[in-house]
């Protein structure tokens, strides 16, 4: 296929466009074109300023320099409702849905004809007309916490199309979805180029989806654009060296197994979602010391609830957990500690950290019950002290001071002092829960390297994640969890990315 | 015994007008603690102006204007500012209990104005509040109006990225919400008890805001709520009407904030939430930050 | 907003100046007395002469100077009943119940002994005034602690419970002493016996033995949060529940303890006015002042923030102001009520500090529009 000029026939375009966070610069005299019907690429690393770039795009943000073009007259996005009304819709990473609502309240939703009276059954004629064009089978009644993640963002694009869009913004589109969906998502994007006329702006950091799918790609480092390319003409490799700027060793070496006794028992377990819901349907595997196993899944088929019972932070309905042969199915989160598990959750910020908190204290939470450092019920704080220089020393932890709070630290050095206040207890079980989401790729790095030395150190690690490449990476053996429910489990030279992702999605059993 | 209940849904009006507008704020996500102070000052506004002004209608104006003002300085904090919505709302309360005291002092006793006209003995409040009912289903279940606030209430990221203006949509809920509550306490001061005294509430304002939890934003089952607690207020207050001589005046008094807790710790059970508790709008009292 | 060429916003400040704390205290309290002097016009004074008659009457009269030091005790136990529960995130607003319950509490035990109006004296009266004591704080400690396990265990929501149970226990006292009622007098005044010599709260040179609780009680609560696992684990609850579950930290048992530590101590407030203030040694018919008064010690909280000694000078200071403000009052014969209106100043100038030290005025040079051309605008509306 050709690709036009993008000078001939740009739509929407930007200029010079600099953004300044307290002191960070997110964006440095960027511009920014793209053409009509074509897919666009924008890549880049997390913090390359991708994310900002996009919300100026769509009027999230406004630039504090620059200017945005759309079919080469200069507008002014004050709110998402001018970008809108302009004919740009977005389709964010993070659902924009309201879970309680249905499919169709979600889609007409703010629609500038729906003023006063709603009229849902004239809304559900067109939209069941839009689903059919593109063949999918959605419940428009339906309640949107019942769709799987998929259908969510079909509902959202949807909606932008509902809305007269002729620009759709997708920001990490393919981030939680199964490899077959991705399949249906790019195929239908295709569709909606070549057919409609549609511009599509994919933002991503994942190199397959770029080659797979667009037309050209625009590659953002540091706030600056790195490079400007059409897909055709690139190569991975170039593309790697201006997202990175430099060589990265992307994979982590992985030790042999030499795997002990077995360290966690699970037998049938099953727990309920925060709804009230079964979201983990009888799971059964055995970790032994010295071996990682991965439980590879897509969000929301019981990874949570698998975490947070083993965790002890969520009762399980059926079945028994058994750490080093005895039986802690009812014990409290403070006796799992005691025991030596250790748990490093997903949220960084809002479970495994205390923002307001100083990092001392924040060392703290581990130790608050442990004789070492309590000593008749007063907190040994000079030890604490130590304890936490040792693990910024150790950990590579980028602070001002170890009694600065917690919230002024990055994702990434937030995660490190994580990891080292789990792994200074010296776990004999590690739960390892996204341990490396929205990190940088030397943090991600760090982090993972810092997995395989505990399990050479003789730890169990449990490592839960959604990367299929991390798991592959880290793994000794490979579980694929679908629908609260392990597919399998595999050895590693079992574990292929096509096995494993057939099974994530519920292909083969 | 007619008279009892023609009391009893007047007293059912003054709940229903201050948990309606709270369940509307609650809709939008806002949680104003500080309803009851936001009672107390519209009732004696509304008292101190139609006493000066020797009329009722301009007193019911004042009652619902400070109420507006209340809420909008509790949306202020809340919205604006992003501030601890408790914080806020209980602030609110603790200065109108304050001022109001010193304020209304001055005008300590009865009003001293001739009634409200009734329909056969029934206040017309009572049916102004069913009205109210029925318009506040009406438009968050019939409109796109009421569209917008549930979905601000649920996921205000989502309204926001549909187009909604989110802090303006906000700031009209806590308005009407303050309004109400404004009218309600003029309500009481002006038709239901025409006397001031200082804390002349004591509760009602607490006991509505439980009634927003009891109904599960439901505007029909408050309704109902409201109805039920009214004539259970009514009955603590003349109890001599329906069991004379049955325990002290004091231990009926009890009654109303005594039966509200085994409600609220029923509703809270996970029993109930799981059966019933999807209703609870998701950003209820979580400050939105905008991007 | 924009004024002129600028667009001017309310930005939240990054980093907070050292102090501010303080800063916030010391701001909330002064602009209170400020807009106070609204409330001192009279045309009978000078507005000097009205905070001159407080002050005086507060801290420099030795009858007011007493009073000022009993309220203080009063208010510092407030204080800490709603400071304990508060480090934990929780809001203890049923300070009034938790007081009146210490208060019947205190009353039943001469009752139930059925020496309330024999005269035991001496050292046979000291175990039935500390039995006294007990029974305050226990009572005390159940009704927080009531709402304490509501809220950790079925998450109910903490402020209408107390609420409620302030409510309930109003009428609770309106029943025991009035018309009828187990503890009314015997001359039937709508108020409850009074306590024999015997079993009033001893005084130590004047002041009622509780002082020396209440400057203890401040002592012990800083090193609590800022020393022991305990205190730790106070404040992890409150400033990140899911974090505080996650470090092994049991949320159940610390909203119940901290529930009932502060009734407690709220119950001893109770005993302390109705028991142990010289003059008093009765539940008087209107008890609900003191409930009405117990809200003092939400604010002197809020504004010592972290620290319950912090809250002594505070406590000290509301305690003078509301006594000194009702006796300029009386004086100036100015409305009644000075001292609630001096509650709700305290409280809104203390959200306002707040404000103005969090937050700052951008002033920035807007970005001028592009010119005509604007589809978006035209679109806009």
């Amino acid at each position: 296929m050709s690709v036009p000029t993008a000078a001939a026939t740009t739509v929407l375009g930007a200029y010079g466009i600099t953004k300044r966070y307290p002191g960070v610069l997110a964006l440095d005299g960027v511009d920014f074109e793209v053409a009509c019907g074509e897919i666009h690429a924008l890549l880049g690393q997390n913090g390359a300023g991708k994310t900002t770039l996009m919300k100026i795009l769509f009027g999230l943000l406004e630039p504090d320099e620059g200017e945005l073009t759309l079919h080469r007259r200069a507008v002014r996005f004050r709110s998402p409702h001018d970008a809108l009304a302009a004919g740009i819709g977005m389709v964010h990473q993070t659902r924009r849905l309201v879970m309680a609502h249905s499919a169709l309240e979600n889609i007409v939703l703010g629609h500038p004809r729906q003023r006063g009276l709603l009229n849902l059954r004239a809304a559900r004629q067109e939209v069941e007309a839009l689903c059919a064009r593109y063949g999918l089978p959605l419940d428009l009644g339906a309640r949107v916490w019942q769709l799987s993640e998929g259908e969510r963002q079909w509902v959202e694009i949807l909606k932008a199309l509902y809305r007269g869009a002729r620009i759709l913004i997708l920001d990490e589109p393919t981030s939680v979805l199964t490899p077959p969906e991705v399949q249906t998502l790019l195929a239908g994007l295709q569709a909606l180029a070549r057919q409609e006329g549609v511009t599509v702006i994919l933002v991503t950091h994942k190199l397959p989806i770029v080659t797979a799918a667009s037309d050209r790609v625009t590659v953002l480092r540091a706030g600056r654009v790195a490079a400007r390319l059409r897909t055709s003409e690139a190569t991975e490799a170039a593309l790697v060296q201006a997202m990175v700027g430099r060589e990265v060793a992307l994979r982590a070496s992985r030790g042999d197994a030499a795997a002990g006794p077995p360290v966690l028992r699970v037998e049938d377990l099953a727990a309920s979602n925060d709804k009230g819901l079964p979201a983990l349907r009888g799971v059964s595997f055995v970790l032994r010391a010295g071996e990682v196993l991965g439980i590879a899944g897509v969000t929301g088929n019981g990874q949570d609830e698998l975490a947070e019972v083993l965790a002890g932070l969520r009762p399980a309905t059926a079945g028994r957990i058994y750490l080093a042969e005895r039986d802690i199915t009812r014990a409290s989160p403070l006796e799992r500690w005691q025991m030596g598990m250790g748990y490093i959750p997903a949220d960084r910020t809002a479970v495994a950290s205390i923002a307001a908190f100083t990092l001392v204290e924040n060392t703290a939470l581990t130790y608050h019950f442990d004789d070492a450092y309590v000593r008749r019920g007063l907190l040994d704080d000079a030890g604490l002290d130590a304890l936490t220089q040792e693990i910024i020393a150790t950990f590579n932890v980028r602070t001002p001071h170890r009694r600065a709070r917690a919230h002024h630290l990055s994702g990434g050095n937030l995660q490190k002092l994580i990891l080292g206040r789990v792994l200074s207890r010296r776990p004999r079980l590690l739960l390892a829960h996204l341990p490396t989401q929205g990190l940088d790729v030397e943090a991600a790095a760090f982090v993972r390297s810092a997995l395989l030395e505990a399990k050479a150190e003789g730890a169990a690690v449990l490592l839960i994640s959604e990367d299929l490449d991390e798991i592959l990476a880290l793994s000794d053996r490979v579980a694929p969890i679908y629908e609260g429910r392990l597919a399998g489990v595999l050895t590693r030279s079992e574990a292929d990315p096509a096995t494993v992702g057939a099974m994530m999605a519920g292909l083969r059993r | 015994m007619w008279e009892l209940l023609t009391r009893s849904l007047e007293a059912s009006a003054i709940f229903l007008f201050a948990a309606l507008g709270e369940l509307i704020d609650q809709r939008a996500g806002i949680l104003n603690v500080g309803l009851e102070g936001l009672m107390l000052f519209g009732g004696t506004a509304g008292f101190i102006t139609a006493q000066l002004a020797g009329s009722l209608p301009l007193g019911f104006l004042a009652g619902a204007t400070v109420g507006v003002l209340l809420g909008l300085a509790h949306g202020f904090f809340s919205i604006t500012l992003r501030g601890d919505q408790v914080i806020s709302g209980m602030g609110l309360w603790i200065l109108s209990f304050g001022l109001t005291t010193y304020l209304g002092n001055p005008y300590t006793g009865p009003l001293g104005m001739a009634r409200l006209p009734t329909i056969g003995g029934l206040s017309p409040f009572f049916l102004a509040g069913i009205v109210l009912v029925a318009l506040t289903w009406f438009v968050l279940s019939r409109t796109s109006l009421g569209l917008a606030i549930r979905s601000t209430g649920e996921n205000p990221a989502a309204a926001e990225a549909s187009g909604i203006a989110v802090t303006r949509l906000r700031y009209l809920c806590v308005a009407v919400g303050g309004l109400l509550a404004g009218l309600a306490g003029a309500t009481y001061t002006l038709s239901y008890n025409p006397v001031w005294n200082y804390n002349f509430l004591m509760g009602w304002g607490f006991v509505s805001l439980a009634l927003v939890f009891f109904a599960m934003w439901n505007p029909w089952i408050l309704l109902a709520g409201a109805t039920l607690f009214g004539v259970m207020w009514q009955l603590s207050l003349s109890p001599e009407l329906v069991l004379p001589g049955v325990l002290s005046r004091y231990v009926w008094r009890m009654l109303p904030f005594a039966i509200t807790i085994p409600i609220l710790t029923v509703i809270s059970t996970s029993w109930f939430r799981t059966r019933y508790g999807l209703a609870r709008p998701e950003a209820l009292g979580r400050p939105y930050v905008r991007g | 907003m924009r004024i002129g060429p600028y667009a001017v916003t309310l930005e939240e400040r990054t980093s907070l100046p050292a102090g501010y704390s303080v800063l916030t205290a010391v701001a909330a309290i002064v602009l209170a007395l400020g807009l106070a002097s609204v409330l001192f016009r009279s045309p009978e004074a000078s507005l000097p002469d009205a905070y001159r008659a407080m002050f005086t009457y507060a801290f420099a009269n030795p009858h007011g100077l007493s009073a000022t030091g009993q309220r203080a005790i009063f208010l510092l136990f407030c204080t800490y009943a709603f400071l304990v529960p508060l480090r934990a995130g929780l809001w203890n607003i049923g300070l009034p119940g938790q007081v009146y319950a210490g208060g019947l509490a205190a009353f039943a035990v001469p009752a139930l002994l059925g020496v309330a109006h024999a005269v035991p004296s001496g050292p046979a009266a000291l175990p039935i005034v500390a039995g006294m004591v007990l029974a305050a704080a226990a009572a005390g400690a159940l009704v927080g602690g009531a709402a304490g396990f509501l809220r950790a265990r079925l998450a109910v929501n903490e402020i209408l419970v107390t609420m409620m149970l302030n409510s309930v226990l109003f009428w609770l006292v309106a029943y025991m002493i009035k018309e009828g009622g187990p503890f009314m007098s015997a001359t039937g005044e709508g108020e409850s016996f009074r306590l024999p010599a015997g079993l009033q709260g001893p005084t130590v040179a004047g002041m009622p033995f509780t002082a020396g609780v209440a400057v203890a009680a401040a002592v012990l609560l800083d090193v609590l949060f800022a020393k022991t696992a305990l205190g730790y684990r106070i404040r992890a609850l409150g400033e990140n529940p899911l974090a505080a579950r996650y470090g092994g930290i049991l949320p159940v048992a610390l909203s119940l303890f901290v529930f009932a530590v502060g009734g407690a101590f709220a119950g001893l407030a109770g005993y302390h006015y109705f028991a142990a203030v010289p003059g008093v040694y009765k539940i008087p018919g209107n008890y609900g002042y003191y409930g009405d008064l117990a809200f003092y010690g939400v604010i002197s909280a809020l504004i010592a923030r972290r620290s319950a000694l912090g809250a002594v000078p505070i406590a000290v200071l509301f305690a003078g102001l509301s006594l000194g403000a009702r006796f300029a009052q009386g004086l100036l014969r100015l409305p009644f009520g000075v001292d609630y209106a001096l509650l709700g100043l305290l409280m809104m100038t203390f959200v306002a500090s707040h404000v103005v030290l969090h937050f700052r005025l951008a002033w920035r040079r807007a970005r001028p529009t592009p010119g005509g051309r604007v589809p978006a605008d035209a679109a806009e509306g």
